[in-house]
C-alpha cells in the first residue's frame, strides 16, 4: 500500500507536467475589431449657401492613425470675400476596409461633442472675432442643436470678410465630452477628438 | 530547577531555521496545595521586536490542559493535578502566521520544561523561524497580523511600503504596486498562497488583485530570489501567506468591521477557522466599499472603489501525508481619478499646467469611467508527503484565472477598451531531501503556463496581443552550516517559450515565436560575529522576458503615445518608423538579467534592535518608458514614450532602529536611501523612490479597569523630494516645437519632482474582552502634497486626513479535553 502510494504521487505528478505540455499549437489571434477611436481622414466642405454647386475642400489625413508617422494637412481653405459658407465634414478611419464614417457617430451621441474654432481675427464678418476656443461663449455661427438644446457643429454657417486675408489659420477642434457638455462648457472640456489647424486664404 | 530548551527534531529545525524569534518565559511558578490546584503562568515574547506574543498555544504534554496567550502575551493554565509536568509551547498562531504552513508535523519548535519549577527567572529560549529555502541570507521583513488588521482598507502596496527598502508606485488611490529597492511590476513577485499571482503585471496601472484582509502574515525579501522563485524575481519576493490551518485549533470566530471618515468607506471581514485532529479548515470574506476621495482641498472625483473576497481552505494530515486544498475569489472594481484622462497634447498640457484637477463633482460612492474591474480566481492543490523524518515531498499544482476589463472615456463608454482573460497554470515538485554530505537542501522542479486572450467586443485594437507562455524550470538551493556561520548556494535553470498573435491597426495579424533558456545561481553567506550580531551577505542573478507591453504596445494609451521594443524602429534617415512588427529574433532585444548583491548586520540586544542593509543592483538589458518625440496626431501634438534597453545600476541602503526605552514605551526608527543611474547614456532614471525617514513612538498600557491592554502610537514621517529626478520639459515645450528630441536626446519628465512632505499618522488600539477596536488616522496634519511615485501627481494631490474606526469581536471556544 505504501509502494502504491508513492508510485501514485510519482505518476500523478507526472500525468500533471505532460498534460499541460504535450501540444504546441498555434496560439488563436485576437478578434478582428471594427476601430471607432480611429480617425484617420477628416475633409471639411465649405458649401456656398446660395450655390450648392460651390464646394471649397480641404483635407487632413494621418494614414497610420495611432503610428509615428505624423499627421498631413493637404491642402489650404482658400475661400471667397463676402459669401456665406455653411460648414460640414467628412470623417473616416480608413485604417479598416470598408472605411468607417465616424461623423454618423459623432451624430448619434452629439449630446457628447461639440465642435470649438479658432481663426484669425476678424477672418468673417460672421461670426466676429477669433474664435470660442479661447472663451465658449464668443460668437459661433451653430445650425444644430443636441437634445439638451446645446450647440453641436457639424453645421455652421460662416459669412467671410470683405477683405482679403492670406495665410491666415483655421482651427477646428472636436471635444468629446460625455456626461460634461453643458452650456457653458468650453474647448478644454473633455478629450480631443480632433485638433486640426489649417492655412485661411479669403481672396 | 531544570531547563531544557529543545527545537524538535534538530533536522527539522535546521530547515526551520532563521530569522529570531525568542520566547521569554517569566513568572513561571507553581503553586502547590489541593491535589488539582497547581497552576502554571508565564508571558511569551518576540525576540525581535519584544513585543508579548499573542495566540501563542502552550499544552502540557501528559494533561488535556492547555490554552493560549492573552493579546498580552500572558497565559495562564490551572486546575492541575500533577506538579510534575512538560510545558509545550508551540508557535501555532503566531509562528505558523509568519511561517506559512510549514508546520507539518504539527509539534514544531516544542520547548520542554521539566519539574520543579519554582521561582524561574526570564528565560531566553532561541527559536526560530521559518525562511524560505535558497533566500535565507538575504534581508527581508515581515507584516504580522496585527499589523494587517489594522489596516484593512490600505492595499498591499500601501501596507507595505512603510517598511525599510519598500515604497510604492501607483496611479491613483486604488491602483498601487509595491516597489523594492526602486524595483516594481514584473521585477518583483508576488507569491499569493504558494503561486506566483498570475495577473496582468505590465504598466504602473495593474496592481495585483489581493485583499490583505485574507492574509495571515506578508513577507518581503529583498534580494534577487531569482533561484528559488523564478524569473521576475530580479528586485525582490512578496510572500502573502495564507491562513496555516492549524489542527487542534478550537473554533474560533471573528468579525471585524471598519469606518473611514475619508471617502466614507466601510469595510467588513468575517474569519472562520478550526482545526481538529486530522481535519481543519478556514472560511474567510471581506467587503470593502470607499467612495470619492479627498485632498485637503478637493474632492478626487472617481477615486472610489469596490472589493469583495472570498478565501476558502481545507486540511487533512495524516501521519506521513498532508493534503491542503484552497481557493480563493477576488473581485475589484477600482476607480481612476478622471482628471487624468487627457487624450490630446492640449488637453494634457492644461491639465498639467492646472493647480486643480480639471474635473471637481460632489461626493459620490459611483465609479464611472475610467475605471478597471477585475476578478481573480485561484485554485490550489498541495500534497506534502513526509516519507522520512527528515525528508519530504510535495507537489503544488495551481490554477489562476484573471479576468480584467478596463473602460476608459471615449465615444463607446459602455464597452472595455482592454478585456483580457489570463489563464495560469503552475506545477511545482519540490523535495527537501535529506541530509547529505552535511548539506541540507531543497531540490524542486516547476512547470508554468501562461495564456492570454483577449476578449472581442472592444471596439478598438488590442494593446496587448494574445500569447502563450511556457516555461519549464529546475532548482537547487543547498545551505552548509558551520559552527558560527552558513553556506548558502542556488542554482536555476529556466526554459521559456512564447508565442504570440496580434492585431495591427489595419487588423492584419501579426505572430512571433521565441524562447530562451537562461541559468542563474546565488550565494549567501550567514555569520554569527557575536552572541547579538548576525551579519548576512548574498548575491543572486535573476532575469525576465520582456513582458508583452513592452514588446508589443503600439498606440495612444492614456495622454501618450507608446511603442514597444519590437515595434519601431530608425530608418536610414534617423526617422522613428513604425510601420511594420519586428520579430524578437532579428531585433536587438534580449532579457533583462540583474545582479543583485545584498548586506545585511542585525544587532539585537535586550533593549535595542538595529538592522542595517546596504545593496546594489545591476540590471542589464533594463527596460524603461522614455519620451523619444512629439507626432503630429488627428487629435494635436502628442508626446510619444518608446521603450528602451539600457544598462542600469543601483545601489542604497535601508536602516531601522527598534528601540524599548521603558517597558511601556518603544520607538521605531526607519530610513531608506536609493541612488539609481542608467550606466550606458550616464543619466538618471526615472520614477525612483526618493529617500525617507520616519520614526514611530509607541506607548503601551497594561490593563485597566476591564480594559486588556490598550496602545498608542504617533508616528512622523519625512519622505524627500527626488534629488535624482531627470531635466523637467513642460509638455507645451513639445509641442510647439521648441524642443526636438532625437534617440540621444536626454530623458525628462514633464513636471518637477514634488517637494517632500511630513505626514503624522495616530493611532490608538484598546484590548477588551473578545473586543478590539482601534482609531487610526493619518496625514493628521492634512497636509497637501504629491508623492513621486504616483503618476496621478501630474493631475492632482494626494489623499489628506483620514481616521479609520476598526472594531473587531473575536470569539475562541475553549479546547475540549480528551
Amino acid at each position: 500500500m505504501k509502494q502504491f502510494r508513492n508510485y501514485g504521487l510519482i505518476a500523478m505528478t507526472i500525468a500533471g507536467i505532460t498534460i499541460t505540455s504535450c501540444k504546441k499549437e498555434e496560439v488563436a489571434p485576437p478578434a478582428e475589431e471594427n476601430e471607432l477611436e480611429v480617425i484617420t481622414d477628416v475633409k471639411l466642405v465649405f458649401t456656398n449657401a446660395a450655390d450648392p454647386s460651390d464646394v471649397v475642400e480641404a483635407n487632413a489625413q494621418d494614414p497610420d492613425g495611432g503610428g509615428a508617422q505624423s499627421l498631413t494637412i493637404l491642402n489650404d481653405i482658400n475661400l471667397d470675400t463676402s459669401k456665406t459658407y455653411i460648414l460640414t465634414y467628412e470623417i473616416a478611419n480608413n485604417l479598416d476596409t470598408p472605411g468607417e464614417d465616424i461623423g454618423a457617430e459623432i451624430l448619434a451621441e452629439d449630446d457628447e461633442h461639440q465642435f470649438f474654432f479658432s481663426f484669425s481675427n476678424d477672418a468673417f464678418a460672421n461670426p466676429t472675432g477669433d474664435g470660442n476656443v479661447d472663451a465658449a461663449s464668443d460668437p459661433l455661427g451653430y445650425n444644430d442643436q443636441d437634445d439638451n438644446g446645446f450647440p453641436v457643429g457639424l453645421s455652421t454657417t460662416w459669412v467671410t470678410s470683405g477683405t482679403q486675408l492670406s495665410s491666415g489659420t483655421f482651427n477646428i477642434r472636436l471635444q468629446h465630452q460625455p456626461g460634461i457638455k453643458t452650456a457653458t462648457s468650453g474647448a478644454n472640456d473633455g478629450d480631443t477628438d480632433f485638433d486640426l489647424t489649417f492655412v485661411l486664404n479669403i481672396q | 530547577m531544570i531547563f531544557k530548551g529543545h527545537i524538535g527534531d534538530v533536522s527539522f529545525a535546521k530547515w526551520l531555521i532563521l530569522l529570531i524569534i525568542s520566547m521569554f518565559i517569566s513568572h513561571l511558578g507553581m503553586t502547590q496545595s489541593n491535589d488539582c490546584n497547581y497552576s502554571v503562568s508565564g508571558m511569551v515574547f518576540d525576540q525581535e521586536t519584544k513585543e508579548p506574543l499573542p495566540f501563542v498555544k502552550i499544552k502540557l504534554k501528559n494533561s488535556p490542559k492547555g490554552g493560549y496567550t492573552d493579546s498580552k502575551g500572558k497565559f495562564f493554565i490551572g486546575g492541575l493535578c500533577s506538579e510534575k509536568d512538560s510545558l509545550l509551547v508551540t508557535c501555532d498562531g503566531y509562528c505558523d502566521l509568519l511561517c506559512g504552513g510549514n508546520h507539518e508535523k504539527n509539534e514544531p519548535l516544542p520547548i520542554y520544561l521539566a519539574q520543579e519549577v519554582q521561582d524561574l527567572g526570564p528565560v531566553q529560549v532561541v527559536g526560530e523561524y521559518h525562511k524560505e529555502e535558497g533566500t535565507q541570507s538575504i534581508s527581508q521583513v515581515n507584516i504580522s497580523q496585527k499589523e494587517i488588521k489594522n489596516a484593512p482598507t490600505k492595499s498591499l502596496a500601501d501596507l507595505l511600503s512603510g517598511q525599510e527598502g519598500v515604497s510604492m508606485i501607483s496611479a491613483g488611490a486604488n491602483v498601487q504596486l509595491p516597489v523594492i529597492h526602486g524595483l516594481h511590476g514584473n521585477r518583483i513577485l508576488i507569491l499569493n498562497n504558494g503561486l506566483k499571482h498570475g495577473f496582468q503585471n505590465w504598466g504602473s496601472e495593474h496592481a495585483p488583485e489581493i485583499d490583505i484582509s485574507s492574509a495571515n502574515s506578508i513577507t518581503v525579501i529583498k534580494g534577487a530570489t531569482g533561484v528559488r522563485f523564478g524569473p521576475e524575481a530580479l528586485g525582490g519576493t512578496i510572500i502573502v501567506n495564507p491562513n496555516p490551518l492549524d489542527l487542534n485549533n478550537p473554533l474560533g470566530l471573528e468579525i471585524g468591521t471598519g469606518f473611514q471618515t475619508n471617502g466614507l468607506g466601510m469595510h467588513s471581514t468575517l474569519n472562520l477557522e478550526q482545526g481538529v485532529e486530522k481535519w481543519s479548515y478556514f472560511l474567510n470574506a471581506g467587503f470593502t466599499k470607499i467612495g470619492d476621495r479627498s485632498t485637503p482641498s478637493y474632492i478626487m472625483t472617481n477615486s472610489g472603489k469596490e472589493e469583495k473576497s472570498v478565501n476558502i481552505g481545507v486540511r487533512y494530515h495524516s501521519k506521513k501525508w498532508d493534503f491542503r486544498a484552497y481557493y480563493g475569489y477576488v473581485d475589484q472594481n477600482l476607480a481612476l481619478l478622471r482628471s487624468s484622462v487627457a487624450e490630446s497634447g492640449n488637453a494634457f498640457v492644461y491639465a498639467v499646467n492646472s493647480d486643480r484637477p480639471t474635473f471637481i463633482r460632489p461626493f459620490s460612492y459611483a465609479i464611472n469611467e475610467p475605471n478597471q474591474l477585475t476578478q481573480h480566481q485561484m485554485g490550489k492543490a498541495e500534497v506534502n508527503w513526509h516519507y522520512s523524518d527528515r525528508a519530504k515531498l510535495s507537489f503544488i499544482s495551481g490554477i489562476q484565472l484573471n479576468k480584467r476589463e478596463e473602460y476608459d472615456v471615449r465615444r463607446d463608454v459602455a464597452l472595455p477598451i482592454i478585456d483580457l482573460e489570463l489563464l495560469t497554470t503552475d506545477y511545482q515538485l519540490n523535495w527537501h531531501h535529506p541530509k547529505w554530505f552535511k548539506l541540507d537542501g531543497l531540490i524542486g522542479i516547476q512547470v508554468f503556463r501562461q495564456e492570454n486572450i483577449n476578449n472581442p467586443g472592444t471596439q478598438t485594437t488590442p494593446f496587448i496581443p494574445n500569447y502563450r507562455s511556457m516555461r519549464y524550470s529546475a532548482f537547487i538551493t543547498e545551505t552548509r552550516k558551520f559552527n558560527n556561520s552558513s553556506l548558502e548556494l542556488g542554482a536555476r535553470v529556466d526554459y521559456e517559450s512564447n508565442s504570440v498573435a496580434g492585431r495591427e491597426t489595419s487588423q492584419d495579424i501579426f505572430r512571433d515565436d521565441f524562447e530562451f533558456t537562461n541559468a542563474t545561481a546565488s550565494i549567501g553567506y550567514i555569520q554569527k560575529i557575536s552572541e547579538n550580531t548576525v551579519f548576512r551577505t548574498n548575491l543572486g542573478t535573476a532575469w525576465r522576458t520582456p513582458n508583452m507591453a513592452e514588446l508589443f504596445s503600439f498606440g495612444q494609451h492614456g495622454f501618450k503615445s507608446s511603442f514597444g521594443l519590437l515595434r519601431y524602429y530608425w530608418n536610414s534617415t534617423n526617422g522613428l518608423r513604425t510601420d511594420k512588427v519586428i520579430p524578437l529574433n532579428e531585433s536587438s532585444v534580449s532579457p533583462e538579467r540583474g545582479y543583485k548583491f545584498t548586506n545585511e548586520l542585525k544587532i539585537i540586544k535586550k533593549k535595542h534592535q538595529h538592522t542595517f542593509t546596504a545593496y546594489s543592483h545591476y540590471i542589464e538589458n533594463y527596460i524603461f518608458d522614455r519620451p523619444m518625440a512629439v507626432i503630429g496626431t488627428i487629435r494635436g501634438p502628442m508626446p510619444v514614450f518608446v521603450f528602451d534597453q539600457t544598462n542600469a545600476f543601483f545601489a542604497g541602503a535601508d536602516y531601522s532602529w527598534k528601540a524599548n526605552w521603558t517597558k511601556s514605551i518603544s520607538g521605531v526608527t526607519r530610513l531608506s536611501y536609493l541612488w539609481s543611474w542608467n550606466v550606458t547614456s550616464n543619466e538618471t532614471l526615472i520614477n525612483q523612490p526618493p529617500a525617507s525617514i520616519s520614526q514611530k513612538f509607541i506607548w503601551k498600557q497594561k490593563g485597566f479597569c476591564k480594559v486588556k491592554s490598550s496602545e498608542l502610537s504617533v508616528e512622523g514621517g519625512y519622505t524627500f523630494t527626488q534629488f535624482q529626478a531627470p531635466r523637467t520639459i513642460a509638455p507645451e515645450e513639445l509641442i510647439d516645437g521648441t524642443l526636438e528630441l532625437t534617440s540621444e536626446s536626454e530623458i525628462f519628465d514633464f513636471k518637477d519632482a514634488p517637494d517632500g512632505y511630513f505626514l503624522l499618522n495616530i493611532s490608538w488600539k484598546l484590548d477588551w474582552k473578545h473586543f478590539s477596536t482601534g482609531i487610526s488616522a493619518t496625514n493628521v496634519l492634512n497636509q497637501s502634497y504629491r508623492d513621486y511615485l504616483n503618476e496621478m501627481r501630474y493631475f492632482s494631490d494626494e489623499i489628506g486626513v483620514n481616521v479609520l474606526f476598526t472594531f473587531n469581536y473575536r470569539f475562541k471556544a475553549k479546547k475540549k479535553s480528551k
